[in-house]
Formats: structure tokens, sequence, C-alpha cells
């Protein structure tokens, strides 16, 4: 059946850059180590399978340079090998508890298959799973796209220096990466201003994504709405998210992943088991935790955590063929609708932050792929399109100015810029500016390889302060000890090691203690920061 | 209110973020030699932050604060349009402007917002022992 409608999928790949590698473990890298194992292999390995089997998944992914790097770190890898073998050593343990408790056993015999895979895909491409991504896109099954340096939120940043420099690093880190130039942008926390046009044009980039109102905004000078593409007067093309396919995949309260079959996520065994029993899993602190065994269902929408019940894998991915095709019932309604009011056949962009398909909910990855084949296997009259595919195919997208945006709580800037999280921006300007005017000072001196080096660990330090994630964390008061504690450490060494190259003083040792620890964009050169640039 | 730990070098600044279709967040800071003019006596402690439109440079509005209130939020005049930001404050009875800021410009309000599925709240919620 041809086609009446596009679907466009992005997930978005993203975690804060954590690594201690001077700590045998650190409880905030677990972060990684739970997102590679619930989320990045299962998505990995659908989208392998697919392929495989000729069904081209066709979805996009953004991965952000933090998160890449730490894919190809490799005593993060080596850590992450520990933390699996660590797992699979309590699974062993957990069949013996459970061998007499059959709807126990499903679930645990469940996790062990999830962490063998882990292991299995790990072990297949050397810990670095960069790797299978990169022969995806390739491949032509997969468009892999990119993000800002360190995740900032773009608008938050005043000085156009800063803006630059995160767009810059970010493209010659895909380059690296990827060995191709990045066709597009994911901007960080979807947080769109007009102002960011020019810059994320000049950076090489052809299109980016807003959250549906930027679009909506404008009025009749969107005929579309979000169904179709637009570009900016500078030729960058525009992609609006669909706020009605995003909530049924996002919101536990009214989309899928509320459903009383799916895993509870917030029962665990690190929180459920006898203490001396899980405590040779937990930290050196020996703080209860989650261990990643969550053997019970939502059971129901006010249902207490004490009262859920044992998790059924069977039930849970019946919900997920029926929620697959529920989703694409709503497309497929969704494209006629347009299509006759309209006659123009629409697209639907709908994007996710990637962490959503595994970590937090369980069953997403299932989901996705069950999407995917269902469009092949049932003969819909839907297509999965990828962005630079769109852009190659449509006619040229009409000219919009679209508005100030964000995905975040209440579409703007409120989850980054509140009374919990406003006092980190003192910090983040400080070492902003002493970045850019000591780049401006330096960027015509020959400076010897001691007082380059600081300075690129400056221009590292500047742009790990800049991260939209440490706001966050404050911001839902998750791990924010860790995260002000972040913040400030890297503005910080930022001001510290700018200080010392203007005062012909670097230290040696506390520099290269710096670069092992905070080591990610090996070729970053200061005068990225400089206010005269190729822009 | 939490604060940073560490003290930060004592530079003039003053910058403007845009927070949400109604309001602008603003910080200053002062250079030690400005701290110290207000310390003695030679400003007035209170300081007015004074709002332009950057196309025309009229004045939309103002703001006054304790000057080591160090940050505010501040109305938006009108939403959709380009700001800067100005702050002053009183030597002798008369304004002096001490600071400038940054260009921000405030979002327009969208409708219904409420029933979106805003992306980044819902699943950042972390588990609760």
């Amino acid at each position: 059946m041809s086609s009446r409608g596009s679907l466009m999928f992005l997930l978005h790949a993203h975690l804060p850059y954590v690594n201690h590698p001077r700590e045998s473990s650190f409880l905030e890298e677990n972060w990684f180590f739970e997102a590679v194992v619930e989320t990045y292999v299962p998505l990995i390995s659908a989208l392998e399978r697919l392929a495989a089997e000729g069904i081209r998944p066709g979805v996009s992914v953004s991965i952000s340079p933090t998160l890449g790097a730490m894919l190809e770190n490799e005593a993060l890898e080596a850590k992450l090998q520990d933390y699996v073998e660590s797992r699979l050593d309590l699974i062993g343990r957990e069949l013996e508890r459970a061998k007499d408790d059959p709807a126990l056993l499903k679930s645990v015999l469940l996790y062990k298959k999830l962490y063998e895979e882990a292991a299995a895909l790990l072990h297949k491409y050397s810990g670095d799973l960069i790797t299978p991504l990169k022969a995806l896109q390739h491949a032509g099954q997969i468009e892999i796209i990119t993000t800002a340096a360190t995740h900032a939120v773009l608008p938050l940043l005043a000085r156009p220096e800063a803006v630059r420099a995160q767009l810059a690093v970010a493209a010659e880190d895909y380059l690296d990466r990827f060995n191709r130039k990045p066709a597009g942008f994911w901007l960080p926390e979807c947080a769109y201003e007009p102002r960011l046009n020019s810059y994320i044009k000049l950076s090489g980039f052809n299109y980016t994504f807003t959250e549906s109102h930027a679009v909506e905004l404008a009025g009749s000078a969107a005929p579309n709405g979000v169904y179709s593409p637009y570009r900016t007067s500078n030729g960058l093309g525009l992609f609006a998210r669909d706020a009605a396919s995003s909530r049924e995949v996002w919101s536990s309260r009214f989309g899928y992943p509320g459903d009383p079959a799916y895993r509870e996520f917030y029962r665990d065994l690190g929180y459920d088991g006898d203490y001396e029993y899980v405590r040779p899993y937990l930290g050196e602190d020996g703080a209860r935790r989650p261990l990643g065994l969550k053997y019970h269902r939502i059971t129901g929408p006010h249902a207490d955590l004490a009262a859920k019940q044992y998790y059924d894998p069977e039930a849970a991915l019946a919900r997920v063929d029926a929620h697959a095709s529920d989703f694409l019932a709503r497309r497929v309604k969704q494209t006629d609708d347009f299509y006759a009011a309209r006659g123009v056949r629409p697209l639907i962009v709908s994007c996710y932050d990637a962490e959503l398909f595994g970590h937090w909910w369980f069953e997403g990855p299932a989901f996705l792929e069950a999407v995917i084949r269902k469009i092949r296997a049932e003969r819909l009259p839907l297509q999965f399109v990828t962005p630079t595919e769109y852009l190659n195919s449509c006619q040229e997208p009409q000219e919009l100015s679209a508005g100030i945006s964000s995905w975040g709580e209440n579409g703007y800037f409120d989850p980054w810029v509140n009374e919990t999280n406003d006092f980190i921006y003192p910090a983040v300007y400080a070492a902003t500016d002493k970045m850019i005017a000591t780049a401006n000072r330096f960027r015509n001196q020959d400076l010897n390889s001691l007082n380059t080096r600081a300075l690129n660990q400056a221009a590292r330090e500047t742009l790990l302060a800049q991260s939209s994630d440490w706001a966050f964390l404050l911001y839902i008061g998750s791990h924010a000890a860790y995260a002000k504690g972040r913040l400030e450490d890297h503005a910080a060494n930022a001001l510290k090691l700018l200080g010392e190259v203007i005062e012909k003083r670097v230290d040696e040792q506390a520099l290269l203690a710096l670069e092992q620890q905070n080591s990610l964009f090996p070729r970053l050169d200061f005068k990225v920061f400089s206010s005269v640039s190729k822009f | 209110m939490p604060e940073l730990s560490r003290p930060l070098p004592a530079e003039d600044r003053l910058v403007l973020l845009p927070k949400n279709p109604g309001a602008f967040f603003v910080f200053w800071q002062f250079a030690g030699g400005r701290s110290d003019a207000f310390r003695a006596g030679a400003f007035a402690p209170e300081v007015e932050l004074r709002l332009v439109y950057s196309e025309d440079r009229t004045q939309a509005s103002s703001y006054r604060a304790d000057w080591q209130a160090a940050r505010a939020y501040v109305p938006v005049p009108a939403q959709g349009r380009v700001y800067e930001a100005a702050l002053y404050a009183q030597r002798a009875g008369a304004w002096e402007k001490l600071l400038e800021s940054n260009q921000a410009a405030a979002p327009s309000a969208a409708g219904a917002a409420e029933e979106r599925a805003y992306a980044s709240l819902e699943f950042h919620k972390r588990v609760s022992p």
C-alpha cells in the first residue's frame, strides 16, 4: 500500500559526562551502566535484528558528545564489564532463590537474558557500542545526529562565543566519531530561539528540531502546523515535534508506559532484598540503592509500592503488541484526517529521550521494534523516514520564523532557571567570560605545550560547567549535591587553569589529573572560544 | 535558598536570561571597588534594574532591589520582544548606570501548555527508597 504519511522517530540519547577513573566504583557512574544494559544494548539489538531481516528501521538517533565519549572510554568499559558480571552473579543467586516461586522465576530469567545479551553485545564489539551504531548508519539503516558539546541549554548562553563553541566542538566530535560531517543537530532540551539559526547553520548543520509550539506560535504562517518541515531565513531545516504521538509514549499517566502490566520502576531488589544478601552488590557506602532487578508490575495507577504484584513478562509483551497497534492506528487516523483536510501527506515527528526506552519504560525497546515490524507486516500506509531523506525528497520547505520554546515543563526554560538552581549561573558565566577573554588574549600567541594543554583543559571544564544536567538535577532534587559539586568543580577548574596560564605557573601534575578525569574532546582547541572565528 | 560554596572572582557582570513568557531571571555581580563603594555608603543600598527594548532603547520597566540581593526575577513587560537590562545606583541623589546586560528575547506564550507532554520531567524522577 502506498504511504499516506511519514513517521520520523528521533531518539535522543544523552547522559552527563560522569567519569571518575581514580574511584573503583562511583555511584553516579551507574547511570551509564544502567542505560547501557537497559536501553542502548536492547535498542542496538533491535535495530540489528530488524536490519538483518531486511526491515529497514529508518529511525534517527541523536548521540550526545558526552555520551559518545563515555561509550568510547576504556576505563568505563572495564567498569561496565564488572557491573554486568556482578549483576549476572547476583542473578545466579536469584535463580536459586526463585526456583520454587514460578512467578518470580519468570522475571529472574528475563533479567538473565537481558544481562547475558548485554555481555554478548559488549564482547562482540569489544565494549565499544559506537561501532554497531556507526555500522548501522553506514548501511543506511539509521541516521545519527549530534547535539551541543555538553548539552548546554543554548538560549541560556548569552555569549555568542559560548554558543559557537558548543556547536563547533559538537560538529568536530561527531566527525571524529562517525567519520562524516553531521547533517542534523538536536537542540538540548529542544530549547530553541531564533538567534540560534545562524550559529547552527554556520556550524555545518542542515536541520534541527523544535517543540511543537515553536511552530504553532507562527499561526497562519505555518499552515501545515507541525506536519511539515520548515526552513529558517538562512536555510536551516526545522522539524517540529508532534505533541500527540509524544504524549502517548511519554506520559506514564496518560500514555502506554503506565499500563498496569508493565514493569514497575520504583520497586527494586536493592530496597526489597535482605540487606546482608544484597550488600555485596551495593556501593562501598553500603547504602541501599537500585540494583536493576525489579520484579513487580505497575499493577494500578494508585497502587502502593508494597501492594505491587509480580511482573509477568508474557502479559507485558501482549500489552506491547496492543500498544504498538494502537499507536499505529492513531497515526494512520492522524495522517488520514490531515490528508482529508489539506490534501497534503503529513509528516509526524516523534522525539523521545532514548533512555525512556528500556531504562524507564522497560518494554520500550520491544514497543519500538513492534511498531517498525507492524508497518511492514500489516502493510500500513505509513513509512519511517529520516530527516535527511525527507528533506531530500520533499518540496522546498516554507520559510518560517519559529518561536522560543523548549520541551521542558511548561514549554520554556523554567526547569533550568528557578529558585532551586539559579545560583549556579554566576559560576557558569564567570568561567565562560574568563575563558572567552583568555582565548582572545592568547589566540595569536605562540604558547608552549604546557600552557596550550592548560588552556585546552580550561575549555573542557568551561564546556562541562555549561551542561544542562546540573541545573536539572538540582531542580528535581536528585543527586543535587553531586550536581552542585560538579558545577562548582568545573567552573573552579577553568578559572584556576586560566589564572595559572596568565600568571605563567601551570601546575602540571594537577593539569594531568584533570586531563585524565575530564578527558573528552581530545582535539579541543581553546581558540574555539575566541571572539573572532570563521563565522 | 541554595548558594555556591566557593567565592567567585569579584567582577562586574549583569546577565539577563529568559525564564518563560512572564519572567526574566537577572543576576549581577560587582568588582571589588564597586562593592566597597556600596559598603562605604557611597551608593545608596537600593539598586534599580531598568529593562529597555533593544530595538529602540526605550525603557520598558524598572525594578528595585537591595544591591546585595544579586539576583531577581522580573516581569516581562511585553512578550515576544527583545530586551536589555541596565543596573543603576544612586550616588549623591543622582542615578548612575553601573552595569549593562546582554540582549535577551522574551518568549511568546503558547496556548494549552498544560495539555502537552513535556519530556524533561516525568521520567527523570529518581527512586525514593
